[in-house]
C-alpha cells in the first residue's frame, strides 16, 4: 500500500463523550468486526475500563475502506482518557497525522477536551471536530457549535454531526478523515525510525511494542535497537491488528503495527522511545521522549501479614503491563512488610488497587497518598521525600518545597463562588478566570498537588453538582511551610498514619483525622486515646470508649452450632482488621487521613 | 450417664422474641407428634441410664392431661437414674391444680416462663401477664423452680427491672435465668424492625449485686441459683457433655457427633427425624469446650479437661496469650473469664476460632 492511501488518526474526547462508541461504529462500518463479534466498546478490553467508561491501555487497529474506487488503509490509535495518562496520550498522538475531536452534544467542551486539543496542536495534527450524541433529547447542537467556533476557532462547515448510537454521520466522518488528514510522508528508503506509543505483555510473545513506522522499514529477524535505552532485540514477530493480530513479514513507513522480540521486561520498551536497526542505525531520535515518572505514592500492605509474597507477585504481574507502576519494599512498624508504590496519578492508583483486590483477591491497606517533597537540609543538600516516614528530623530541615499544579476547571459560571472557596481551602493561589461563553468559565488556580490527591475532585463534583470538569498541568516546586504530623493510637505512633501537612492547616486536619478515626475504629476491650502530634506537641485528641458488652445471653443444647456461626462471622469481620499494637484497626481507617476538612 | 432433651413444639400463642421451633397447638397434630416422638426414641435411644430429663418447648405445659399421660408413657422407656433431675417448662397460666397434681410425681423441677411481671412489657413480648397466685400454687407442689426473666427491652426502665426482681425475690424461688433480649432473625420483633440499642451493662451489674446479696450464686452468664439448685441438665451443655435431643428441631451430641433434627413437621411425623449429622474434629470439639465452658462463671475444669484431651488447657498458645492479657484467669481447679470481661466473652472466644487452635 502506498503511503498516499494511508491515514493515521486518533480519537480524542473528554471522558464519557462517546469516544469508544464512535470507534466501535467505525470498526463496524469498515467491516473490521462482524455483526457476530459485536460487543460494545470493543477496544476497551479490561473489565475496569468498561465499568468506569475509561480507556487505560491503548489499542491500535488497521481498517480498510474503499472510497472513490480507491482502497485506503486507516490506522485508528485509541488514547487513554485521563489526565494521569497524558504522556501516553501525547505519544499516541505523535504517531498520527490527524485527530478526531469528539464533543458531547449535551455537555459541550470539558476540561479534557481542551487538554487533548492542546496536545493535538502540539503534535501538529489536523483536527476534525465532531459533535456526538446528537440523538440525545437534551442535545444543544447550536450551543456546542458556538463553543467549538468561539473557544477553539473551528469553522462551522467543518464540524461533523454524529450519533454513534444510531450510526448517523459515521460514514461522513470516515470520508472526511480520508479527505482531510494528510497521508504519512515518511521516507521509505531512510534508516528505520519507529515510534513506540504503547507496549503490553503477552504471556506467549513477551513484550509487544505498538509502533508507528515513521521512516524506513522493519522485517522479521531484523536486529532492532531501542535508541533511548540502548537495548537490542531480534524481531520474532510483527504485524497489524485488524483488530485481531495478523502477522506480516514487514512493516514500512507510514504503517502502524506491533513488534515482538522475546522481550521479557516491559521496562525494556519505553513509551516514546525510537526503534532503529542495530547495524544500520538512524542518527536522530524522534522528538518528545520522556521517562515516565510517578507523581503519587502510597504504601500498600496486605491485611494478613503472610500474604506479602502474594502481594509482591501481584505487583510484578501488573508491572508486566504497566511500565509506569513502580514499587519497592517498605516496612512499617504498624503494618509490617509492604511496598511503597508510585503511580502517575490518583486514578492510576485507584485502578491499580482495585485490580489487586479484584484480580488477585488480596485484601489491602493503602496508606494515604503522598507526593514527592523536596527537602533542603541545613547542610544545603536536597533530598526527595515520597513518604512521611522518610521525612528527616525537623532540626535538620532548612526548607521544604512541594509540587504545584495549574488547574483547568470548566464549569457553569454560577459555581464560581463555591469553586473558588474550595480552591482557597486547598491552599490554592488564584490566577485567572476565562469565559468560554456567557455561562461557562475556565478557572485557573495554582494548587499544591498534595491537596489534589486527597478529595479535591470529589469535592469539586460536590460543589458543582457534577457540572465541573477538571484537568491539570504540573508547574514545578514551590516552598511551603510543611510539617510532619503523627497520629498516636493508645500512646503509640502509627507510622502508616503520619502525614505531611501545611502548618496553618495542621490543627484543623489533626482534629478532623482524630474524629474520623474515632468513628472508624470500633470500640475495643479497653479505652483507646487517639492523638495528633507535631513533634512532641499534641494538637488534637479523641477517645474511643471501651466496649462494654458482646455476649450471647443464651446458649443451650441447640444453640452451639449457631453460636459457632456467629463467632465465625465475627471472626471474618476481624480478618479485615489490622492489629496495630494491641488495637484492631479496620482497613478504611488508614484512609481517614483523607477526611481533611469535614465540617466541624 | 446421659441427658435427654425432649421438645414439645406447640404453643397457644407465639411470643414476639421466640425463635425456637414452635407451632399453634392442634389436638390431632399433638397426637401424631407424640407417636412420632415414641418412634424416634425407640429407634435411637441406646438404653443408657439418664441423669437428667428436660421437657422444653414450645410450651409443654399446654398439653392436656390425656396428652401428658401419653407423653410420660413414652418417656417411661427411658432408664432414669434414681436421683434424675426432671424439668418441665411451663407457662404460668397452665399451672392449674389438675396439672400440678398430675405433674408432681412425674417431674421434680419446673421452669416457668415469666419474662416480666409487668403488663406493658408482656404486651411487647406478646405474652399474658403472669398471675402471681399460680406461681404460689406451684410452690406448694415443687421446691425446685426456675423463673425466666427478660430484660433490656428499649421500653424497660431501670425501675421496671428493679420491680421485676423485687417481685421475684418476694416469691422466694431458688433459681432464675435472666436474659438480655436478643432480637433473633425470623422472630416477630425482628420482622417489625425492633432494634435493641442498649450496649451498657448497668442492668447486669445490678442483677449481679442484688441477686448475690440475696444468696444466689451466679453460675452462668445468665443464670443464678441458690446453692444446690443449679440446673444439672443445662450444666450438661456447658460442660460439653453428651445428650440426646428428641423431637422436632432438637439437637443432640452423641459419640462425638452433633446432630440436628428436622424442622419440618411433616417430615418428622413421617419418621425422617434427623436432618443433619456432623462428626466433630478435635479442633471443633475444643472450640465447643471453650465456647460452652467459659459461659460458666467457674469456667472450664482443668482436671476434667486433661482427662478428656490429655493436656491442660493452659498449654495451648491461645490460652497462654489470653492469660497474659488477663482476659482469662485460672486457679488450681478452673480456667475462667476474668469477671470484668464476662460480658465481653464473645470477644475473648473469637481467639479460639483460629484453625491453629491446637498449637501448644
Amino acid at each position: 500500500m502506498k503511503q498516499e492511501n494511508i491515514r493515521n488518526f486518533s480519537i480524542i474526547a473528554h471522558i464519557d463523550h462517546g469516544k469508544s462508541t464512535i470507534a466501535d461504529r467505525i470498526l463496524e462500518l469498515t467491516g473490521a468486526i462482524s455483526e457476530r463479534e459485536k460487543q460494545d466498546q470493543l477496544l476497551d478490553s479490561m473489565d475496569i475500563e468498561r465499568e468506569r467508561g475509561i480507556t487505560i491501555k491503548l489499542n491500535a487497529v488497521q481498517l480498510k475502506y474503499n472510497y472513490h474506487q480507491q482502497d485506503y488503509i486507516l490506522h485508528l490509535i485509541d488514547t487513554p482518557g485521563h489526565v494521569d495518562f497524558s504522556y501516553e496520550v501525547s505519544r499516541s498522538l505523535a504517531a498520527c497525522e490527524g485527530a478526531v475531536l469528539v464533543v458531547d452534544a449535551a455537555q459541550g467542551i470539558e476540561a479534557q477536551t481542551l487538554a487533548n486539543v492542546y496536545l493535538a496542536l502540539e503534535n501538529d495534527l489536523t483536527i476534525i471536530p465532531v459533535i456526538n450524541k446528537i440523538d440525545l433529547p437534551n442535545a444543544d447542537v447550536p450551543k456546542v457549535k458556538k463553543e467549538l467556533i468561539d473557544t477553539l476557532g473551528f469553522k462551522e462547515n467543518e464540524i461533523i454531526l454524529t450519533s454513534a448510537k444510531t450510526g448517523v454521520g459515521i460514514q461522513e466522518l470516515i470520508e472526511t478523515i480520508i479527505d482531510k488528514v494528510p497521508a504519512p510522508t515518511g521516507k521509505l528508503e531512510d534508516k528505520l525510525r519507529a515510534l513506540v506509543f504503547d507496549s503490553y505483555f503477552d504471556p506467549y510473545k513477551g513484550v509487544v511494542a505498538l509502533v508507528r513506522i515513521v521512516d524506513g522499514s522493519v522485517f522479521v529477524k531484523d536486529k532492532i535497537k531501542m535508541m533511548a535505552t540502548g537495548a537490542t532485540h531480534e524481531v520474532t514477530e510483527l504485524g497489524v491488528n485488524n483488530p485481531k493480530a495478523q502477522t506480516k513479514d514487514k512493516l514500512v513507513a507510514g504503517e502502524v503495527g506491533y513488534i515482538c522480540g522475546s522481550i521479557k521486561s516491559i521496562r525494556d520498551i519505553k513509551v516514546g522511545d525510537t526503534i532503529t536497526l542495530e547495524n544500520n542505525p538512524a542518527t536522530a531520535v524522534l522528538p518528545g521522549y520522556k521517562a515516565m515518572k510517578p507523581m503519587v505514592f502510597c504504601g500498600l500492605y496486605p491485611i494478613e501479614a503472610n500474604k506479602y509474597p502474594e502481594l509482591r507477585d501481584a505487583l510484578e504481574k501488573l508491572k508486566l503491563n504497566d511500565a509506569a507502576l513502580e514499587f519497592e519494599p517498605e516496612t512499617s512498624k504498624a503494618l509490617g512488610f509492604g511496598f511503597r508504590c508510585g503511580f502517575l496519578g490518583l486514578l492510576h492508583m485507584e485502578i491499580t488497587l482495585e485490580r489487586i483486590q479484584r484480580e488477585f483477591n488480596l485484601e489491602l491497606i493503602a496508606t494515604s497518598p503522598s507526593v514527592i517533597y523536596e527537602v533542603t537540609l541545613t547542610d544545603k543538600s536536597v533530598v526527595p521525600v515520597d513518604s512521611p516516614a522518610k521525612m528527616p528530623d525537623r532540626a535538620k530541615i532548612a526548607k521544604v518545597a512541594e509540587p504545584y499544579i495549574k488547574t483547568n476547571i470548566l464549569a457553569p459560571s454560577v459555581y464560581i463562588g463555591p469553586i473558588m472557596e474550595l480552591c482557597q481551602n486547598k491552599r490554592g493561589n488564584y490566577i485567572s478566570i476565562e469565559y468560554l461563553d456567557q455561562t461557562r468559565v475556565n478557572i485557573h488556580y495554582e494548587i499544591p498537588l498534595s491537596e489534589i490527591v486527597y478529595d479535591f475532585f470529589d469535592k469539586l463534583k460536590g460543589v458543582t453538582r457534577g457540572y465541573a470538569s477538571f484537568d491539570y498541568d504540573l508547574i514545578g516546586y514551590k516552598e511551603s511551610n510543611l510539617v510532619k504530623m503523627d497520629i498516636l493510637l493508645n500512646g503509640e505512633v502509627v507510622d502508616a498514619l503520619s502525614i505531611i501537612v501545611h502548618k496553618d492547616f495542621a490543627y484543623k486536619r489533626g482534629k478532623a483525622i482524630v474524629e474520623a478515626l474515632k468513628k472508624q475504629i470500633p470500640r475495643q476491650m479497653f479505652e483507646v486515646p487517639i492523638q495528633a502530634t507535631i513533634g512532641s506537641k499534641a494538637i488534637a485528641r479523641a477517645d474511643i470508649k471501651a466496649m462494654r458488652k458482646n455476649v450471647l445471653a443464651k446458649c443451650y443444647g441447640g444453640d452451639v452450632s449457631r453460636k459457632r456461626k456467629l463467632l465465625e462471622k465475627q471472626k471474618e469481620g476481624k480478618k479485615k482488621m489490622k492489629m496495630v499494637g494491641n488495637v484492631e484497626v479496620p482497613q478504611e481507617a488508614f484512609l481517614a487521613v483523607l477526611s481533611m476538612d469535614e465540617e466541624n | 450417664m446421659k441427658a435427654v432433651y425432649i421438645h414439645i413444639p406447640f404453643c397457644s400463642s407465639i411470643c414476639t422474641y421466640c425463635d425456637f421451633s414452635k407451632m399453634y397447638a392442634m389436638a390431632t397434630w399433638i397426637d401424631d407428634y407424640l407417636d412420632a416422638l415414641d418412634t424416634e426414641i425407640k429407634q435411637n435411644y441406646r438404653q443408657e441410664t439418664i441423669k437428667t430429663l428436660y421437657f422444653g418447648g414450645g410450651t409443654p405445659s399446654l398439653l392436656s392431661i390425656d396428652q401428658l399421660q401419653k407423653l410420660f408413657k413414652i418417656t417411661g422407656q427411658l432408664k432414669l437414674a434414681k436421683n434424675c433431675e426432671i424439668t418441665f417448662e411451663c407457662n404460668p397460666e397452665d399451672l392449674t391444680l389438675a396439672k400440678l397434681e398430675f405433674l408432681k410425681d412425674k417431674v421434680n423441677r419446673l421452669s416457668i416462663g415469666i419474662q416480666s411481671f409487668q403488663a406493658h412489657l408482656n404486651k411487647i413480648l406478646g405474652r399474658q401477664v403472669p398471675e402471681i397466685s399460680r406461681i404460689k400454687l406451684a410452690k406448694q407442689y415443687f421446691k425446685n423452680i426456675n423463673i425466666d426473666l427478660i430484660y433490656n427491652l428499649n421500653e424497660q426502665t431501670f425501675t421496671d427491672l428493679k420491680n421485676d426482681i423485687a417481685t421475684f425475690l418476694s416469691l422466694d424461688i431458688p433459681h432464675i435465668s435472666t436474659y438480655s433480649l436478643i432480637v433473633e432473625p425470623h422472630t416477630k420483633l425482628f420482622i417489625q424492625g425492633y432494634h435493641q440499642n442498649n450496649d451498657d451493662i448497668q442492668s447486669e451489674e445490678y442483677l449481679n449485686e442484688i441477686l448475690k446479696h440475696h444468696g444466689y450464686n451466679h453460675y452462668e452468664i445468665s443464670n443464678y441459683a441458690k446453692p444446690g439448685y443449679e440446673s444439672k441438665h443445662n450444666l450438661t451443655y456447658w460442660n460439653n457433655d453428651n445428650y440426646y435431643g428428641f423431637g422436632l428441631a432438637s439437637s443432640g451430641y452423641i459419640d462425638n457427633q452433633r446432630y440436628e433434627n428436622t424442622r419440618n413437621f411433616k417430615a418428622y411425623i413421617n419418621g425422617k427425624f434427623q436432618a443433619e449429622k456432623h462428626k466433630l474434629s478435635l479442633t471443633e470439639t475444643l472450640q465447643n469446650e471453650f465456647i460452652l465452658g467459659l459461659r460458666k462463671i467457674k469456667g472450664v475444669n482443668r482436671q476434667r479437661f486433661k482427662q478428656k484431651y490429655g493436656f491442660y488447657p493452659e498449654t495451648l498458645k491461645v490460652v497462654q496469650k489470653l492469660l497474659n492479657q488477663k482476659y482469662l484467669k485460672q486457679d488450681a481447679h478452673n480456667l475462667y473469664i476474668a469477671p470484668q470481661y464476662l460480658y465481653l466473652s464473645n470477644e475473648i472466644l473469637l481467639n479460639f476460632m483460629d484453625t491453629d487452635l491446637l498449637k501448644h
